[in-house]
């Protein structure tokens, strides 16, 4: 049983509106019941309403797997990286801080590292991953690279992403804006001193035809207390 | 006797809220069976399978080919399962017992139907059949509202009959039924996508109809512009294209300065406005007044906003508007939609491909719960129960004299009110609880102590519920069948995963056994929800909302069906067993039965009304002592008064237990930090939450999520104003001002979060 | 080297071979070719640079003067309630744990018997002018003497049936498991979950067997019986360097990173440069970039942290949402290819 590898993970940040639904559905995965691996974060609440949900993005040369002292994390052949074997994993954490997209989790109660697998019980017997199907902005998306270019004609999909001089590529995508092409690497480490917006994506931006609205930083300036 | 029996916290302990567990089954369980049905939840009706085994849900697993979620769900969606056998739920019939410790002691269900009927008969004999007034919910199946109006006016003769979808629908319907004469969303949500324009007015999508979410992100996928206009930066609005910061309740005079900049840029359809509607001169009198000046002062939007606004929607080729309780909500609630409905018809798009307008019920069954007779002036098809054609036909259905059917009664509100005065002596609720729901919750809970019996009807016992007489145990969505109109229109089925536990029985036995108790069995003999559908189809035969031509099979097989659907053409009345339903309406070349080809809209000239939507001053404005706008609305995570959702551990792991969301400056004023405890005054009362302080909400408003009960009900200080049509609470806005609270509230150490 | 040690500590514990069973080379020669792969493969996996850094540092930390009284302590609770007790797998479930118990147990003590019998490391001998008595040798070293008909002979001669009982109903159980259970089944392998339950099995049951020709069957297909045994046996131990039962030998490595996670955690903490919170040790924040530089990862920044690993996960996560926010709104998080 493997994930077949015209099926692909397409994940959309922007899109995500913070309900949860993932998380909630992640915790009903036959691998890790009653456990959710996916993380869904406030970048900063006090600021905007913007979430992040993050999957393990399965990289192709993954940094958990490299630095597991006890050879816990192997990546399947279709490319899943898997959550630590069992009898290997020796709770040591390092997979938790190497990550370069902060995925695996530790649970020391239970002396193992888990993080999200795809959900391989699902995904290796031709469904979709619980998060991606539930998803009702579908920030979270699985299927074929020719669905999702049918249905995001703004956006297309990239697997590289920059840390620092260090390149990852993954299994899984970012959509990020079609009109920037060539095909781009998402700098991680570049939003080092982002801060959040409580409005973000503006009218210049999505959308063919350039429009004269002037992005309103906050729209409440001129609201008095 | 309506009077809490013990204290509150003794019934808490024995009834809840308490949580479920946060997940049922093993990895190892394999179910039974999957049964393909909806959520029971909002308004979106979202297609999923309940995992069955034995007499229990022990999961879910999405249902992708349904087509309006396509296997999406919420969190409420996606926990939903967890509500049954959970340790609250009621499993005997319960009777008031003071001298219990519990408040309530458990009765065999014959003899608790038995007393009922006494109590009833008692009350009615005494004081006349409107001494008995009937609850219903828009949660319940159609199946249901219809039994239990009929059960009204035919069993119990009482006029008094109202329900919960008067907390939220209302507006949007009366301002549909007056500019369209039609009360439905014209369009399937799918026409959204294409579409180069979409309003959204007074809507948190994101949290209160999550699957929309992706309607709308694949509308801007396509191209689409989005608007969202809201005093909040919601999760949509964070990322729309323009957001309009509106003032609480100024939402008319909002779409009054957008309607003037579009009739002087010539941004209208006048060629439409001329041949199919009605009324526009006066509605552009109106507006007049309305310049981008004065509708920034009024509205807080900049003017440039304003423009913008009027620009991007009077220039596109499409347009969708949605709306939905922020702009509803309001004394002016009718007001207010008629006013995005004006913008609507002056842009001559509606009955277009890829345009639509219409608004987004909040509850499961918003749409077919208020179409078919519990509402107090309604009878089953939208018909008017003034209308003596109207009450002659559902006479001659149900078998009775047209004269023997009750007139209109009065609304939710005004019923407590009659409660209150003593007019009202018995109570039956089912799916409703008003102690939580309803403005001013304090009047309400002195109302219900005056009543002499109190009967409710409910799986879990709710707040409400704790003053009753009598509770019978009735049955949760997954266990009964029955259909449901969701959103767009579009009629569903819900069906049967298991049987009732215990003693609890189906609502619609419920209320058949209380007719057969009450010695009037006539026209409640049903064998089941599909024997009381056929009846159904029957009556709406005819109506605005015509079921005639929709059966289970035919939902089963298109996976839903968009009233209307007729079993005889309107125009020629030939047998239409075939009939697709409609999901456009108004489309050029239609045909309803009320124009008979006069037009396309449903008057008996086929015209659409232009209605001056006059902007007014909220009740309970705010001043010098009262400075600040509350607002309430929804989480995510919890659903109105959270009787199910409070008692959902992973929904209440979520977000636990409600604050007051406030703007950092307000804040900064106020010398209140993040997670303070902090005091919110209205002229009704007071409310402790933990403050949250956050740059997404306007600096002059607060807001109050309002799923919670007792100390933590944000209806507490709620306005009990009113709209004047359609008796829609004002619960948008009112006055308040806020402090830094003295100390942490008492109920902070003796409740848990969701209690 | 480590083989050498063993074989001469046959011979020496076997009295120059004295008491060396013959019909045992087979497993002699097994046992001696799996102490060679489980040493080999320790030693690799000692080689990888992580594994040294935890090694190193678990011992650095166990072996710290000041800690060792307190380390002796923890360690000899933590080996109990543990590795003996199988406490963590326990909180995973309490079917799982027993499983694990059952298998671990039986194993521990078969071996416990078995290797030392083999390789002539103890021997029975009955007690001169008492036929009724056995004596014990261990490493030719007499022990303690006990009754030829006595429960306590009952009980060390049957020792391998308990054994076995044992791994039987724990292999039951694990085959249960990943029959029945659908999170198991989508990851198990073949070759690294069923097979060596399939080994277990099969040692326990052919060694059963034996034990049931002998004593009822009048030694019924004995021998045959012996070489399957055997074979099942041999081709246990050759398979134990490089299958799942290696696990055996990594395992109380989680001791050492216990060690090594305390102490940092006593000490100096990281703070995130993005955002001050604290995250993680600083010596393993340090330890981590020295591994990761060695592995050849290049996670050098420039800017207000040097190295990526500065970065808590948390703030990790929101740059990454932030970096493909940014593209949306014109910013330049990103970089052209």
């Amino acid at each position: 049983m493997s994930v077949p590898r015209q099926l692909e993970f397409f994940v959309d940040p922007s899109r995500c509106i913070g309900c949860q639904s993932c998380v909630q559905a992640c915790s009903e995965c036959d691998t890790h019941k009653g456990e959710s691996m996916i993380h869904l974060e406030y970048v900063d609440r006090g600021q905007s309403v913007q979430t992040v949900p993050m999957v393990c993005m399965h990289c192709e040369q993954p940094t958990c797997a490299e630095v597991c002292p006890a050879d816990a994390i192997k990546r399947t052949g279709d490319g899943v990286v898997q959550s630590a074997r069992k009898p290997r994993c020796i709770a040591c954490g390092n997979c938790v801080m190497a990550c370069p997209f902060g995925v695996p989790e530790l649970y020391i109660d239970r002396q193992i590292m888990m993080k999200c697998d795809m959900c391989y019980d699902r995904t290796s017997v031709g469904k979709k991953p619980m998060c991606a199907t539930v998803c009702p902005s579908q920030a979270l998306f699985f299927g074929t690279r020719a669905e999702i270019d049918a249905l995001r004609p703004q956006s297309t999909p990239t697997n590289r992403f920059r840390f620092g001089s260090q390149t990852i590529t993954t299994r899984v995508n970012v959509m990020v804006p079609r009109s920037k092409s060539p095909p781009l690497m998402l700098d991680v480490t570049a939003a080092m001193d982002e801060r959040p917006e409580n409005r973000n994506v503006r009218l210049n931006v999505v959308g063919n035809s350039p429009s004269t609205i002037e992005p309103m930083l906050d729209p409440f300036a001129e609201v008095e207390v | 006797m309506a009077k809490i029996p013990v204290d509150e916290l003794s019934i808490i302990q024995a009834y809840g809220p308490h949580l479920s567990a946060s997940i049922r089954g093993t990895t190892s369980d394999e179910p039974e069976k999957l049964v393909k049905t909806h959520c029971c939840f909002c308004g979106q009706q979202c297609g999923i399978q309940l995992k069955v085994r034995g007499n229990d849900v022990i999961g879910f697993e999405p249902w992708d080919e349904f087509p309006f979620n396509r296997g999406m769900l919420c969190p409420k969606g996606v926990k939903r399962y967890l509500q049954g056998s959970h340790p609250d739920r009621l499993l005997t019939a319960l009777q008031r017992d003071p001298t219990s410790p519990s408040g309530f002691r458990s009765l065999d269900y014959e003899q608790a139907i038995a007393r009922a009927a006494t109590e009833i008969a008692r009350l009615q004999q005494a004081h006349g059949h409107g001494a008995i007034a009937v609850l219903g919910g828009a949660s319940l199946t159609t199946e249901k509202t219809y039994l239990l109006g009929k059960f009204a006016r035919v069993c119990l003769k009482t006029p008094f009959i109202d329900y919960n979808g008067r907390l939220c629908m209302v507006s949007a319907g009366a301002a549909n039924k007056k500019a369209f004469g039609i009360d439905r969303v014209t369009s399937p949500w799918s026409d959204m996508i294409g579409t180069e324009v979409l309003w959204i007015a007074g809507s948190n999508v994101a949290e209160c109809s999550p699957i929309t979410t992706n309607y709308v992100w694949q509308a801007r996928e396509r191209g689409a512009k989005v608007i969202v206009q809201d005093p909040r930066i919601t999760p949509i609005a964070r990322t729309c294209d323009l957001y309009l910061p509106v003032r609480p309740g100024r939402d008319a005079a909002l779409f009054a300065g957008v309607l003037q900049l579009m009739i002087e840029h010539g941004w209208i359809d006048r060629e439409f406005i001329e041949a199919h509607t009605s009324g526009f001169e006066q509605v552009a009198d109106y507006c007049r007044a309305w310049t981008p000046a004065r509708t920034a002062d009024v509205t807080g939007v900049p003017e440039r906003s304003i423009y913008k606004a009027a620009e991007l929607w009077g220039q596109a080729k499409s347009s969708f508007l949605l709306h939905a309780r922020g702009i509803e909500h309001h004394s002016n609630g009718v007001q207010n939609a008629l006013g995005a409905i004006n913008l609507v018809l002056a842009s001559g798009r509606i009955g277009k491909p890829k345009s639509g307008y219409g608004t987004i019920v909040g509850q499961a069954n918003g749409q077919g719960g208020r179409e078919h007779g519990q509402k107090c002036d309604q009878l089953p098809g939208l018909r008017d129960i003034s209308n003596p054609d109207h009450r002659k036909y559902i006479a001659s259905v149900w078998g009775v004299e047209e004269r023997d059917i009750p007139g209109p009664g009065v609304d939710a509100y005004e019923l407590f009110r009659k409660i209150d005065a003593g007019e009202i002596k018995g109570l039956i609720s089912i799916c409703f609880n008003p102690k939580i729901s309803l403005p001013d919750s304090g009047f309400v809970a002195r109302a219900l102590d005056k009543l002499e019996f109190y009967a409710a009807i409910d799986f879990f016992l709710n707040d409400t519920a704790r003053h009753a007489d009598l509770v019978l145990p009735g049955s949760l969505q997954e266990e009964d069948e029955g259909t449901v109109t969701q959103v767009e229109g579009r009629v569903i089925k819900i069906n049967k995963a298991i049987q009732p536990p215990g003693e609890a029985r189906e609502d619609w036995r419920i209320i058949q056994d209380l007719a057969q108790a009450l010695g009037r069995p006539k026209g409640f003999t049903f064998a089941g929800p599909r024997e009381i559908f056929e009846e159904l189809r029957i009556a709406s035969k005819g109506g605005i909302s015509d079921y005639s031509g929709i059966t289970y099979d035919k939902i089963e097989r298109q996976m839903g069906v968009f009233w209307p659907c007729y079993a005889n053409d309107p125009k020629t009345g030939a047998p239409t067993p075939d009939h697709p339903g409609t999901p456009r309406l108004f489309e050029p070349d239609s045909f309803n039965p009320i124009a008979k080809g006069a037009g396309r809209f449903y008057f008996a000239d086929g015209k659409a009304r232009f209605n001056v939507a006059e902007h007014r001053t909220p009740v309970d404005d705010v001043d010098d002592s009262f400075p600040l706008f509350l607002t309430t609305g929804r989480v995510v995570s919890q659903f109105l008064s959270g009787t199910q959702t409070r008692r959902i551990g992973p929904l209440v792991k979520q977000y636990p237990t409600p604050r007051i969301e406030l703007h950092p400056r307000l804040a900064q004023k106020l010398g209140i930090a993040d997670g303070d405890w902090a005091t919110c005054e209205t002229r009704r009362g007071t409310i402790t939450l933990r403050a949250m302080v956050v740059t997404t909400i306007r600096p002059d408003t607060l807001f109050i999520p309002y799923h919670w009960a007792g100390e933590k009900s944000a209806n507490r200080v709620t306005v009990a104003a009113q709209d004047p049509i359609s008796k829609i609470p004002q619960y948008k806005v009112c006055a308040c001002r806020l402090r830094k609270a003295d100390a942490a509230p008492g109920y902070d150490a003796k409740l848990e979060a969701q209690q | 080297m480590t083989t050498a040690l063993l074989a001469v500590l046959i011979v020496a514990g076997s009295r120059n071979l004295a008491h060396f069973d013959a019909a045992l080379v087979g497993y002699t020669f097994a046992t001696l070719f799996a102490t060679f792969g489980i040493t080999y493969r320790y030693a690799m996996w000692l080689e990888r640079p992580p594994t040294r850094m935890y090694w190193r540092r678990g011992w650095q930390f166990f072996l710290s003067p000041r800690e060792l009284p307190r380390n002796l302590v923890t360690a000899t609770k933590r080996a109990v309630v543990e590795f003996a007790g199988n406490r963590f797998i326990f909180r995973r479930g309490v079917l799982r744990g027993l499983t694990h118990w059952l298998i671990m147990w039986g194993c521990l003590v078969a071996a416990a018997i078995t290797f030392p019998l083999v390789w002539g490391w103890i021997h029975f001998e009955t007690v001169p002018g008492d036929i009724e008595s056995y004596r014990t040798f261990v490493f030719g070293v007499a022990g303690g003497e006990f009754p030829v008909d006595s429960f306590m002979a009952f009980v060390i001669f049957h020792g391998l049936v308990w054994a076995s009982f044992l791994v039987i109903a724990g292999v039951m159980l694990a085959f249960r498991r990943r029959m029945i259970d659908h999170g198991a089944a989508a990851v198990q392998q073949f070759g690294e979950d069923i097979l060596p339950l399939i080994l277990l099995l099969a040692i326990s049951v052919t060694g059963l067997m034996l034990t049931v020709s002998y004593t009822w069957m009048k030694g019924y297909a004995y021998s045959f019986l012996a070489i399957l045994h055997a074979l099942t046996v041999i081709f246990t131990l050759l398979w134990l360097p490089f299958g799942k039962l290696f696990h055996v030998f990594q395992r109380p490595a989680q001791l050492g990173v216990s060690f090594y996670k305390e102490a940092a955690a006593r000490g100096e903490q990281a703070h995130c440069r993005r955002c001050d919170a604290p995250y993680a040790g600083a010596v393993m924040v340090r330890d981590l970039v020295t591994v990761e530089r060695e592995l050849g990862f290049r996670y050098e920044l420039e800017g207000r942290a040097e190295h990526y690993q500065q970065i808590c996960p948390r703030c990790r996560r929101a740059m990454f949402g932030l970096a493909q926010a940014s593209l949306w709104t014109g910013h330049t998080a990103s970089s052209e290819d």
